[in-house]
């Protein structure tokens, strides 16, 4: 009786603490999300919690942002897609040759080997931004790349190859060989195995590796601080900028702040499986 | 090279080079040479007069940081939120895991959502929490009252302000502990754990003698990497306070960008910079150090 009861109590205090934890994570997030729905006069007023119930939610503020605000807003959301898919489709091309690399040849520079140029190019990662920001302002106003999409492009692709060699190496590792070999001995230069053989055959963790670089890039913050300052600015800087030119628009911010998480979410929400094989290699 | 060789390099004996080169030239150019440059800079001058000029300048900008009281606050601050940022969200992760674990009805779903704030724009968030921090309009300080406690100046008391940003981090990142413990702890052969409780060890003691000792590798793994990201911490806090009230929540980052390109003076910029590598690198390698012994015993 006495284990009945103790294993229910174990339950419910279970589904009551993910529950808790469940609530921690969505309030910020239902937060800002009705607060773009709030008339000022809500928001100065409140707090208020529920829409209907204590305040009337309003469209306003969401048709203003493709309205009145369409130009101000327009040119760095451009950027962000531009800049983000370009740089991540090349982090990916130029990662996946080079755990391509690691993972079918034997290499030998000096006394490094596979495993050695493999944490090379993963520990890059380690280094903090603003250490390689403030060199990039100099090099990149020398050769005029400063405030550039190029510029910029160029940037995240290296900031985001170290993830792309370590997620497309945990994948093309999985792989077996002997597809290429048959190939090979079809008479397939490497090149045309690489091309037509192994990317179809990884194109479900080329795309998870793709929309991983992809949220990084859209995400990332100081880089574009330093680098950019008008014409390749992009979303993380717009809002952030928000504050400082117009003072607290909290419905303003909540908007453009749902429209830069939106796509962040649905990429998260649907290919969690994914990322989450790619990032950890369980070997079992 | 022409495009020939370029191509035909993917053919012969010298093939493996030719897919990695790519990526190794990309970072070269684009971390290692701005890495050194970085260095190069923290003992130069940099003037902007006549054209770009860099001056050797010796160690005027390492004396000026050692000896600059804003340094040392921008690294206690730093190293402050890392220490208790990355262990609070060690035990909140390990223990969301253990709850996760228990297979309960609609698990996938709480992982799936637990997942969710490690990938959303940094910026965003720190707006969402400086929302929730708002002295009057904010929801947390309209429910403090009501439980019988004070509301709190979060983000303009000296005192609390680095423990707002620490619980915006841990908001953010106890995904990120919650993602590597949980792909360690589906790593644990299930007969070991079922062999174990034949044996009668159960609750606490199989948490301890099994699974905790097997987590190991994990936990140090994700302690590690997240102490590394947090010691970068930047963007958060530019919402959250910009650095204030004053200068109490102000990280390295955010001292190395104000003094580099706000009062644009790149040189000593770099210099502060380049100590957050030092410190970085210092950290990992004490961290790693202290771990030996307990990596060794779980490779048993």
């Amino acid at each position: 009786m006495k284990a009945v009861r103790n294993e229910r109590f174990m339950k419910v205090t279970t589904y009551l603490l993910l529950i808790a934890w469940a609530v921690f994570v969505l309030f910020p997030l239902y937060w800002m999300l009705t607060t773009s729905f709030k008339s000022k006069l809500d928001v100065f007023l409140g707090p208020k919690y529920i829409p209907w119930v204590d305040f009337r939610p309003i469209v306003q503020w969401w048709i203003r942002i493709f309205t009145v605000e369409r130009e101000e807003v327009i040119r760095p959301l451009i950027n962000s897609i531009v800049v983000a898919s370009i740089s991540s489709l090349l982090a990916v091309l130029l990662g996946t040759m080079a755990a391509y690399g690691l993972t079918r040849f034997k290499f030998k520079f000096g006394p490094l080997r596979n495993h050695d140029i493999l944490v090379w190019i993963v520990s890059q990662r380690m280094m903090p931004p603003i250490v390689i920001a403030l060199a990039l302002f100099l090099m990149f106003k020398v050769v005029n790349l400063l405030d550039t999409r190029l510029g910029m492009t160029l940037i995240y692709t290296a900031f985001n190859l170290p993830i792309a060699v370590w997620m497309m190496r945990n994948f093309l590792s999985q792989i077996p060989i002997s597809i290429e070999e048959a190939a090979m001995v079809d008479g397939a230069s490497r090149s045309q195995i690489f091309f037509r053989v192994v990317l179809p055959l990884t194109l479900p963790s080329l795309a998870a590796t793709f929309l991983l670089c992809f949220i990084f890039a859209w995400n990332e913050f100081l880089f574009a601080l330093i680098l950019t300052f008008d014409k390749a600015s992009t979303m993380p800087i717009l809002i952030a900028s928000q504050h400082f030119q117009r003072g607290p628009q909290w419905w303003d911010i909540s908007v453009m702040s749902t429209v830069a998480i939106a796509p962040v979410v649905i990429i998260a929400l649907s290919l969690q499986r994914y990322f989450v094989k790619g990032l950890i290699p369980i070997s079992k | 090279m022409p495009m020939t060789n370029i191509l035909s390099s993917f053919r012969g004996k010298k093939a493996g080079r030719a897919f990695i080169l790519p990526a190794v030239i990309i970072l070269l150019l684009l971390t290692i040479f701005p890495f050194l440059f970085s260095l190069f800079l923290s003992f130069g001058k940099v003037s902007f007069l006549g054209g770009l000029q860099i001056h050797f300048a010796g160690l005027k900008n390492w004396l000026r940081l050692f000896n600059d009281e804003r340094f040392y606050n921008a690294l206690s601050n730093t190293v402050l939120i890392a220490v208790i940022a990355v262990a609070m969200e060690y035990v909140l992760g390990l223990g969301l895991v253990l709850l996760l674990n228990r297979g309960v009805k609609g698990s996938t779903f709480f992982r799936v959502l637990f997942f969710l704030p490690m990938m959303l724009t940094p910026i965003a968030v720190g707006y969402m929490w400086r929302m929730m921090f708002n002295p009057t309009r904010g929801p947390i300080n309209h429910v403090l009252p009501l439980l019988g406690l004070p509301a709190v100046g979060w983000l303009t008391e000296p005192k609390i302000v680095l423990y707002s940003i620490i619980l915006t981090d841990i908001w953010q990142w106890t995904p990120f502990m919650i993602l590597i413990l949980f792909a360690g702890l589906q790593s644990i052969p299930p007969a070991l754990l079922e062999a174990a409780k034949v044996d009668g060890a159960s609750g606490w003691r199989l948490f301890r003698e099994i699974i905790f000792p097997l987590l190991i590798p994990a936990s140090i793994a994700a302690i590690l990497l997240r102490t590394i990201e947090v010691l970068k911490i930047v963007d958060k806090i530019y919402i959250l306070t910009g650095g204030g009230p004053g200068i109490y929540s102000e990280s390295m980052t955010l001292f190395g960008y104000s003094l580099g390109l706000r009062a644009f003076d790149l040189a000593y910029g770099a210099t502060i910079a380049f100590s957050l590598f030092a410190t970085i690198l210092v950290i990992s390698i004490i961290f790693l150090l202290m771990t030996r012994r307990s990596q060794e015993i779980s490779l048993e």
